[in-house]
């Protein structure tokens, strides 16, 4: 298998946010990133989860789920796609991800361009929110 | 992991916090509550030493933002003491290293806020 792929659905709820970066860092520790590209992932994977959260909890969506699909290609990258069930947003004209102007919003939004070498968002109101994060191995980001 | 929180008086108007584990959104509404607890008693001083803390996320830097500017609008001030290799990364990341003071140890932190001179910010 050229490109084996792990997914996981959690709640959109806080205390499944350690659950996420657990199996990122399963899947991460299978190929050749060093400890800081590793927790570098896991961080932007928590910062992506807890977005969502914060939005489903900012529009009362208690039932929200996120699935977190990772996949390995290679030993040369890893795609990690975090989509939630979020309704209500929409990302069209933005630069950055959509959700409210807070203080944590933000460092959160800065923490996942910087973590990792190439990200994208998508949120569609009738849809929810995809997270599209890239990790090259070897390529330590800042 | 879990978060693991100790906080205790120093002196008059001066707590310190040790983190250990784990900060992310699930735990930040208890370190939220911690110091908010100790700024509604009077506290206008804080060191939180986060050499033992792996992990700190986006909503728990929030809670640390949010104390630094009460305790600043009270004429106090918000120390971090010895951050974890980790934790530094996300602070130069996010430029916060530029806005909280950081000492390298407890003491230091602790002498800044009487006004020592020997307290000056570390690396």
């Amino acid at each position: 298998m050229d490109s084996p792929e792990v997914e996981l659905s959690i709640p959109c709820a806080a205390e499944y946010v350690g659950v996420a970066r657990l199996v990122v860092l399963g899947v991460a520790s299978r190929m050749s990133f060093c400890y800081d590209e590793v927790e570098d992932l896991r961080q932007a994977v928590g910062e992506a989860c807890t977005s969502a959260i914060e939005r489903a909890q900012a529009t009362n969506q208690p039932d929200a789920r996120i699935t977190i699909r990772c996949v390995m290609e290679q030993d040369k990258r890893l795609t990690i796609e975090i989509a939630d069930s979020v309704l209500g947003f929409n990302s069209r004209g933005r630069a950055t991800l959509a959700g409210p102007d807070t203080d944590e919003y933000n460092i959160s939004a800065l923490l996942m361009e910087i973590l990792v070498d190439e990200i994208k968002a998508e949120s569609k109101p009738e849809e929810g929110t995809t997270v599209t994060m890239v990790k090259y191995v070897g390529r330590r980001t800042q | 992991m879990n978060l693991d929180i100790r906080h205790c008086r120093v002196e008059p108007g001066v707590a310190l916090f040790e983190l250990r584990g784990e900060a992310d959104a699930f735990t930040a509404p208890k370190l939220r509550q911690a110091m908010m607890d100790w700024l509604d008693q009077g506290t206008v001083h804080f060191a939180v030493d986060l050499s033992q803390l792996a992990y700190i996320d986006s909503t728990n830097l929030g809670v640390l933002i949010g104390a630094l500017k009460r305790a600043r609008e009270r004429g106090g001030d918000l120390a971090i003491v010895s951050p974890s290799h980790r934790v530094m990364r996300i602070f130069e990341i996010t430029g916060l290293g530029a806005i909280f003071p950081i000492y390298d140890t407890q003491e230091a932190a602790l002498c800044s806020f009487r006004g020592n001179q020997d307290g000056q910010p570390g690396s």
